[in-house]
């Protein structure tokens, strides 16, 4: 098997505020574990303040973990070349205000050693691919949050990463955006980037995930393949086409008669919002 | 929206620990931010300064006025230098930090170490530009002085002495004391820099910052005075209480000597400075400039962001 | 944390040691640039004390040059719309120990408060006694100046100059003035007449007729740009005073001559 594109390894992120008495530390994270396989969409969720940020962060060297490790593609989040191949957008990203949009994509550009006509073309590409052709001249302090997101996203693909984090890449754009976004991510995935991302949209997670995990209270309370997770095991469902009524009751009778019974019908529909809201609220009940 | 397969592969070659390129990068890109946030229009004001002090001394016509106009002049220029690489160096770091730019820069291949130095760089180039454009208006005013001095000498000085006060005139105003002062100016201001970079490095905002790095620049300029109180006590003729005492200790080893960079006092009298002298403040400055960089790196390192 | 704390400490401690390190290269340079200021003359005690007392002025970092210069001006605008010499005293005794190394700060000093401090006393004071004793102390105050500014810049000719004009003019003697312009000629860059006037005077200053006449004699035979009027006045009154047999006195042009005695 070849190295996960994301290695976390008993990942412990506590926050001590500055106080001397160092009283009222916050666990962020509490031995977390996780892997994501290159080539995979993996996705992040849990109510507010569960960790998924702290936990993106630590895997960018952004926070130093107070115990465990993470790696990307095998590297040392601590050490500086494991960012060689990782897009990054954080939550409401922000940019120097006074900078132009073109002119920001160009400076990311640089920091990741792209020069000349290439990183001219690719700010020019990258720039129609988050769709602010128009903007591009005007200085990102006048952008909207929804152009910010875009400007944020464009400045992550900028040195064509080999995996992209994520976080809440679709907040405050608006609903046609939002779906463009989760068709990049699926255009990423077809062309075999991995992707990390954390989000509330649970019907786009479900859309564009293989995988998801569920975090809560900074530990990990769910994981696994997204369709595996949301399948009713004991249930079974068919969809007929065409079928006669007389076929419904007989077969109506035939499930009578094998012991089974008739759960409901129509498409069984349970969806990834209803399992995310259980699994959370088991937990809670749990803690109490 | 369509995804075009990206041509650009720069990760493709070996990570460098540290690249010149990277830094550079976030050098422009602060001189940048800099000058769109017009920290030139401070040298308006300092034009403006330098004018409006020439049509005073104009006004209240009597000697000296030559010197007078470049110890205000070299004055102004220490001061303007100094505040504006502390302001623009306390801002660098507690508004990344809080407009989160710095997640996106340090997600990128960017040590921190290249982050700290660009910006620093970025600020030095910023205060190299005010410095010569300071200097370029202080040498016309300057000439223009020079030339109403050599006037007023040859209306009032008995013949006797002419020519030898107009040639110590001549001879006295574009040294090069006077541009290796403004060259240590500039120096002083970069050290100033870096030692507020090195304050914000741990600072948790920009207020606290600008006070300690204004105060520790301040009590720089006492340092001289701490120090011949420790080094020879009865020399100096101050009997100090012991945690007095280890009070001017903690000054002298800590601070850095300000008045070392103090140069300009001198020109204002006419002292002629050795080129050795200039090349030694020289590499006590660029010391103190590495030290600071090194030691706000280490405090900066493992910071939580 | 750990790691932020070892961070910490390792930076405090490169702190320590440079600051230990840099220790005397700066307790070094600060000699230089001492010695560069007051080149090879030693720094002497009182001037040493007066760095004390004006400590605060260290604060004032860069801005020491351009404060004195401020107070300068205020000075002479006290003087030009309301004559006070007292308030005027204060602006000079901090412009001076502010940039103790300029020139100006303590001829102006000097010459306002000796020579037009002592003239104003003498116009509006009616009390001879009062009058006499007032003026007396401006000329004090005068030379109190110039004494301490010759110590402050050394290398000055022209600030012993005005010393000897002062002791020549207000306190007439001859003797202070002679020595004082000796100083002054042999400063760097001193004009010619320094010299001369060091020896002229000394011709009045009594005890010292030989060495004064040594003195002119040399200065004559030296050049005929020395032959000035005074010099050769000097010379023929010394000459008769010494009694120099007349085979031994030198050659005076017609015009300059004497009466016979
Ligand atoms: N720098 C910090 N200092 C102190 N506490 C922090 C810091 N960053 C995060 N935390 C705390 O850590 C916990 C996890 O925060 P985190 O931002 O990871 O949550 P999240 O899952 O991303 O939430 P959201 O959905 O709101 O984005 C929260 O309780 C938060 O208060
Ligand atoms: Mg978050």
């Amino acid at each position: 098997m070849s190295t996960p594109a994301i290695s976390i390894q008993n990942l412990t992120k506590e926050f001590i505020p500055p106080s001397v008495m160092r009283r009222g530390a916050i666990t962020a994270v509490r031995d977390l574990s996780l892997k994501v396989e290159a080539g995979h969409v993996y996705g992040l969720l849990g109510p507010n303040g569960s960790g998924k940020s702290t936990t993106m962060k630590v895997v960018l060297g952004l926070v130093t973990p107070t115990s465990g490790k993470t790696f990307i593609f095998g590297k040392n989040s601590r050490d500086v070349e494991s960012r060689e191949a990782v897009g990054f957008l954080p939550e409401n990203p922000y940019f120097y205000k006074f900078l132009t949009g073109e002119e920001t994509v160009h400076f990311y550009g640089k920091l990741c050693g792209i020069r000349g006509k290439m990183l001219r073309d690719r700010t020019r590409e990258l720039l129609a691919l988050v769709g602010l052709e128009d903007a591009a001249n005007r200085r990102v302090g006048g952008y909207s949050k929804g152009m910010l997101q875009r400007i944020g996203l464009a400045q992550a693909l900028v040195q064509d990463p080999r995996l992209l984090v994520l976080d809440e890449p679709t907040a405050g754009v608006d609903p046609a955006g939002s779906r463009e976004i989760c068709d990049l991510i699926l255009q990423f995935k077809a062309r075999g980037l991995t992707v990390l991302l954390c989000s509330h949209l649970l019907s786009q997670v479900q859309e564009i995930c293989d995988r998801i995990g569920i975090m809560h209270r900074g530990g990990l309370v769910r994981e696994g393949p997204l369709d595996h997770l949301i399948t009713i095991e004991n249930q079974t469902e068919m969809v007929l086409e065409n079928a006669s009524p007389e076929l419904l009751a007989e077969l109506r009778a035939k499930i009578a008669a094998g012991g089974a019974r008739l759960a409901g019908e129509g498409k069984p529909q349970q969806n990834l919002e209803r399992y995310f809201l259980d699994v959370t609220s088991e937990a809670k009940k749990s803690d109490q | 929206m369509t995804a075009n397969s990206p041509s650009a592969a720069a990760h493709a070659s070996a990570h460098k620990l540290f690249s010149l390129g990277r830094a550079a990068a976030i050098a422009g890109n602060t001189l940048r931010d800099l000058v769109r946030q017009k920290v030139f229009y401070f040298m308006l004001v300092f034009a403006l300064v330098l004018i409006g002090m020439s049509l005073v001394l104009a006004a209240l016509s009597f000697q000296g006025q030559l010197q007078m106009v470049m110890n205000m002049s070299l004055g102004a220029m220490s001061v303007f230098t100094m505040l504006l690489a502390v302001l623009a160096s306390a801002m660098m770091l507690p508004k990344d930090i809080e407009d989160r730019t710095l997640y996106t820069i340090l997600a990128k291949p960017v040590s921190r170490f290249e982050y700290l130095l660009g910006k620093l760089a970025g600020v030095a180039l910023m205060l190299l530009i005010a410095t010569l454009l300071m200097t370029v208006f202080f040498c016309i005013v300057l000439w223009f002085w020079q030339g109403r001095e050599i006037a007023s000498i040859r209306g009032s000085v008995q013949s006797e002495l002419v020519d030898a006060e107009v040639a110590k005139v001549m001879a006295g105003t574009f040294t090069p004391t006077l541009f290796g002062g403004i060259g240590v100016i500039f120096l002083r201001a970069v050290v100033c820099s870096a030692l507020t970079l090195m304050v914000s490095s741990f600072a948790t905002s920009w207020l606290f910052t600008v006070i300690i790095s204004l105060m520790l620049i301040l009590i720089g300029h006492i340092v001289p005075i701490a120090r011949s109180a420790w080094m020879d006590p009865i020399q100096a003729g101050v009997d100090v209480p012991w945690y007095l005492s280890l009070f001017l200790r903690l000054i002298t080893v800590f601070a850095p000597d300000m008045q070392l960079f103090n140069i300009v006092d001198d020109i204002a009298v006419g002292t002629h400075v050795a080129s050795g002298i200039f090349g030694q403040v020289t590499a006590l400055g660029c010391g103190y400039i590495t030290i600071y960089v090194l030691v706000a790196y280490l405090f900066f390192a493992w910071r939580e962001l | 944390m750990a790691g932020a704390l070892k961070g910490r400490v390792i930076g405090v401690a490169v702190l320590l040691v440079w600051g230990i390190l840099k220790l005397p290269i700066e307790t070094e340079l600060t000699a230089q640039l001492q010695h560069e200021r007051l080149g090879k003359y030693k720094i002497t005690a009182s001037l040493r004390q007066q760095a004390g007392q004006a400590g605060f002025i260290a604060v004032l970092g860069g801005l020491r040059a351009p404060v004195a210069d401020l107070l300068f001006i205020r000075a002479h605008i006290a003087w030009q719309q309301h004559v006070e010499y007292g308030r005027m005293k204060l602006y000079f005794d901090i412009c001076t120990a502010l940039q103790p190394r300029r020139e100006m700060f303590w001829d102006m000093a000097a010459w306002h408060m000796a020579y037009n401090g002592a003239a104003y006393i003498e116009q509006t004071e009616k009390d001879k006694y009062i009058r006499d004793r007032q003026m007396k102390e401006y000329y004090k105050v005068g030379e109190d100046y110039l004494l301490r500014a010759v110590e402050n810049c050394p290398d000055s000719w022209s600030l012993y100059d005005r010393l000897g004009s002062l002791y020549r003019e207000k306190f007439h003697d001859p003797c202070k003035a002679a020595a004082a312009f000796a100083r002054a000629a042999e400063r760097p860059n001193r004009l010619d007449y320094t010299r001369r006037l060091a020896a002229i005077y000394l011709a009045d200053c009594p005890g010292h007729e030989k060495e004064a006449y040594d003195k002119l004699l040399a200065l004559y035979k030296e050049s005929e740009k020395e032959w000035v009027p005074s010099l050769l006045e000097k010379i023929q009154i010394l000459e008769r005073k010494l009694g120099i047999p007349k085979e031994e006195r030198v050659y005076i042009p017609e015009k300059h001559r004497l009466l016979p005695d």
